[in-house]
């Protein structure tokens, strides 16, 4: 990746502008605009069902934004197809990990091949990032337990050369150990690709991303630079109460 | 490990279960019976899997329950009884459908350009309906005044004459090439312009990459070139058809029939099914509707009457074969199993079924497609989000689906009589079959039809033997549903909800 001439264009990799998204005929995203610069990572924070997931799903496709534009890489890309949209250079890992059940570990992996032989291409710093995956193999994907099947979901969406990767909630139910893995890894991969996170987990939010933007109601209300809200704590009461109370806890949960 | 032995009590017990049957059969009705029983139980339970395949894959992938699955079968067994007997049909009908193929084909070439053509938007709005508006004209013209029933009609000559002798006798006069091209040319502008209509020209909205453009263009080539032979020698292939050697003749009507399948569960999916997918309860209804459509369509074309087709060479010399040898030597009608004397056609059904077992096998494990058939029965919206077309592969799966009923339908044609109910009763036993064997399981078809196939010749024989009604066989396979499912809800390989 041309790290050097993507820093130094004023373009942001991915901006999203103002979209309205319905899910059958609920309201559910009434204006969410966010940008995400090339190489680094942005969060979206917010409250349980603020409209973060649907924010990811509407960028991919998935649940097609009604309204508003979705600009990735200096083409608009809302409205066209699921697949068409990944294929430009989007990974995704889902909140619930869809890892194929059916298929072994490596099937998963091969089936988000684009092109023959970039699993081979990217395997070392797959099995870097995840050594565990190497052991698991041969494994079903319906014999690895929660932590496993994160690292999975991660790791299939490395197997491409993505430029963006949507990533909604890695430490969702794993444990203290495994989120520190994870988040290792995360930092690790953002080294060459540009990560839009999705992140309930704050302590680990602050520490991994560079920019954030707050979901609240459906609508973005606040977007700027991380250490500007670590220290703005009126902010992150009003918008993000319980999550941080859940981030001061710590590993308690 | 714990989990092993869950997997191996349940199918240890099956396999112990089946030899007690086997060995409490053998010695309770003789040899004889035994195995002609049997192999006609297989012969069945082949033929029921031919139709749920198909079933259980377009079921477990996209969900949809096929009605107009058993008006497939027959259609197959149509097409392929028509290849075999009397070709003129076919060849006279292809040179329009290759036309409008090839004309078609030019959607993904033009797409590109014509969606970022400038146009304002009343044009924008009028170019694709008045191009639909002259395709349909078109099509009309190129149909206009041709003699379908004509074509169809000589299949009954086909039958009451005797192909022996002089099989050209039978072959009716067609247009001359003079006045046909027209049909197919007419075709090809047609299927252009549908192409242009539907990539929308001048809509900014639609989105479109020019991808692979030669390997696109080759098959508009291919398809054009097939049109021109196909239009040129549409008497001569007839005929060359009916000279060849007869096994040669049913194996290419076999690719007929499966050729046929592809390209009319394409575009059923295409045209009728993907625009109801949100809507389940009207795609049975659509199906259902259909399996009517097409059933009055053939009655139409060829009569309310049954036929029998001949049986291929290799399994029409009368008298019996003592070794498998002397059958392939001489293409004997009957062969001796263990002192039986068994049709050598059925044992051929059995070995078609056998090897549309092992193609999805391989299908299913060994390829790309079959990895994301599996992925896409637990989750197609992921499979989406990964970069894969999955409208294509249902689109492809549908496809694959109905050539698997189109070649069961030619394979059961010389077993039983053509005739536009024949896929009636495979389509209620198929489904019973996915249900026994658990919807969207292969594996669970390929047994389940085989234990209903089993249920059934052994229901008869015991029907026959103890002077009961004949119904109990029929009743058997419902009888061993009912069971199953009170046991395991969701079939021997559903998958626990």
């Amino acid at each position: 990746m041309n790290a050097f001439t993507t820093n130094q264009s004023p373009q942001p990799l991915l901006s999203v502008e103002n979209i309205q998204t319905f899910i059958g005929q609920f309201h559910i995203l009434e204006g969410v605009s966010l940008t995400v610069p090339a190489n680094s990572i942005t969060v979206m924070l917010g409250r349980n069902g603020a409209g973060k997931t649907t924010t990811l799903k509407s960028i991919l496709g998935l649940t097609p934004p009604r309204e508003g534009r979705v600009v990735f890489d200096g083409m608009e890309i809302q409205g066209k197809r699921a697949f068409n949209i990944a294929n430009l250079g989007i990974g995704y890992v889902p909140e619930n990990r869809a890892i194929f059940r059916q298929l072994s570990v490596m099937e998963n992996l091969k089936l988000a091949e684009r092109k023959r032989g970039d699993l081979e291409q990217h395997a070392d710093f797959i099995f870097d990032l995840f050594p565990d995956l190497k052991r698991l193999y041969k494994l079903p994907g319906n014999h690895l337990s929660g932590g496993q099947q994160q690292m999975l979901a991660v790791a299939r969406a490395l197997v491409p050369d993505n430029k963006l990767l949507l990533i909604d909630e890695p430490s969702e139910g794993l444990a203290p150990i495994l989120i520190q893995q994870m988040m290792e890894a995360i930092r690790k991969l953002s080294a060459t690709t540009t990560v839009l996170l999705v992140e309930q987990n704050f302590i680990m939010a602050s520490q991994l991303a560079q920019r954030y933007t707050i979901i609240d109601d459906g609508k973005s209300v606040h977007s700027g630079l991380m250490q500007d809200l670590a220290q703005n704590e009126e902010l992150v009461h009003e918008y993000l109460g319980a999550s941080v109370r859940t981030a001061k806890s710590g590993g308690e949960q | 490990m714990k989990f092993a032995w869950k997997k191996i009590l349940p199918i240890g017990a099956a396999i112990i279960m089946v030899l007690l049957l086997i060995a409490w059969g053998w010695t309770g009705l003789g040899t004889a019976s035994f195995v002609r029983t049997t192999l006609s139980g297989l012969t069945l339970g082949s033929l029921f899997f031919m139709v749920a395949a198909g079933l259980t894959l377009i079921f477990g992938l996209m969900d949809v329950l096929n009605f107009a699955h058993g008006a497939m079968f027959m259609l197959g067994a149509y097409m392929g009884w028509q290849f075999y007997t009397n070709p003129t049909f076919i060849f006279g009908i292809s040179p329009l459908i290759f036309a409008f193929a090839s004309g078609l084909m030019l959607l993904p070439l033009i797409k590109p350009a014509l969606i970022r053509w400038e146009i304002n938007s009343k044009l924008q709005q009028n170019l694709p309906r008045i191009a639909y508006a002259l395709a349909l004209l078109m099509i009309f013209f190129a149909f206009n005044q041709l003699d379908i029933m004509g074509l169809a009609d000589t299949a009954m000559v086909a039958i009451t004459t005797t192909t022996a002798d002089n099989p050209l006798a039978e072959l009716s006069a067609q247009e001359p090439l003079l006045r046909f091209w027209v049909r197919p040319a007419l075709m090809l502008v047609s299927g252009a312009l549908i192409a242009f209509a539907t990539a929308k020209p001048g809509d900014k909205t639609e989105f479109a990459v020019a991808e692979k453009t030669t390997q696109k263009w080759i098959i508009v080539a291919a398809l054009f070139v097939a049109t021109v032979l196909l239009t040129a020698f549409r008497e001569a292939l007839p005929e060359t058809v009916l000279l060849m050697n007869g096994n040669l003749r049913f194996f290419l009507a076999m690719i007929v029939a499966v050729l046929f399948g592809l390209v009319f569960g394409g575009i059923i999916e295409i045209t009728l099914i993907r625009p109801l997918y949100q809507r389940a309860t009207f795609i049975v209804l659509m199906t259902l509707g259909l399996s009517f459509v097409i059933r009055e369509v053939v009655q139409v074309l060829w009569d309310p009457l049954a036929y029998q087709m001949v049986r291929p060479p290799f399994f029409a010399q009368p008298g019996k074969a003592e070794t498998v040898l002397e059958w392939f030597r001489n293409g004997n009608s009957t062969l001796n199993i263990f002192g039986v004397t068994f049709p050598t056609y059925r044992l051929f059904i059995i070995a078609l079924g056998l090897v549309m077992f092992i193609f999805i096998t391989l299908l299913m494990t060994r390829t790309r497609l079959g990895m994301i058939i599996r992925a896409g029965v637990q989750d197609p919206e992921m499979v989406e989000a990964l970069g894969i077309n999955v409208r294509q592969v249902f689109t492809f799966v549908f496809a694959l689906g109905i050539a698997m009923a189109a070649l069961g339908g030619i394979g059961a044609a010389p077993f039983i009589p053509v005739q536009p109910l024949m896929g009636d009763q495979f389509q209620m036993q198929g489904f019973i079959t996915v249900v026994l064997g658990g919807m969207g399981s292969y594996v669970g078809a390929f047994i389940g039809a085989l234990t209903l196939g089993l249920a059934r010749a052994f229901g008869d024989y015991f029907a026959l033997k103890l002077s009961l009604s004949p119904a109990i066989a029929e009743a058997s396979t419902v009888i061993i549903m009912i069971i199953v499912l009170l046991i395991r809800p969701s079939g021997l390989f559903g998958k626990k909800e």
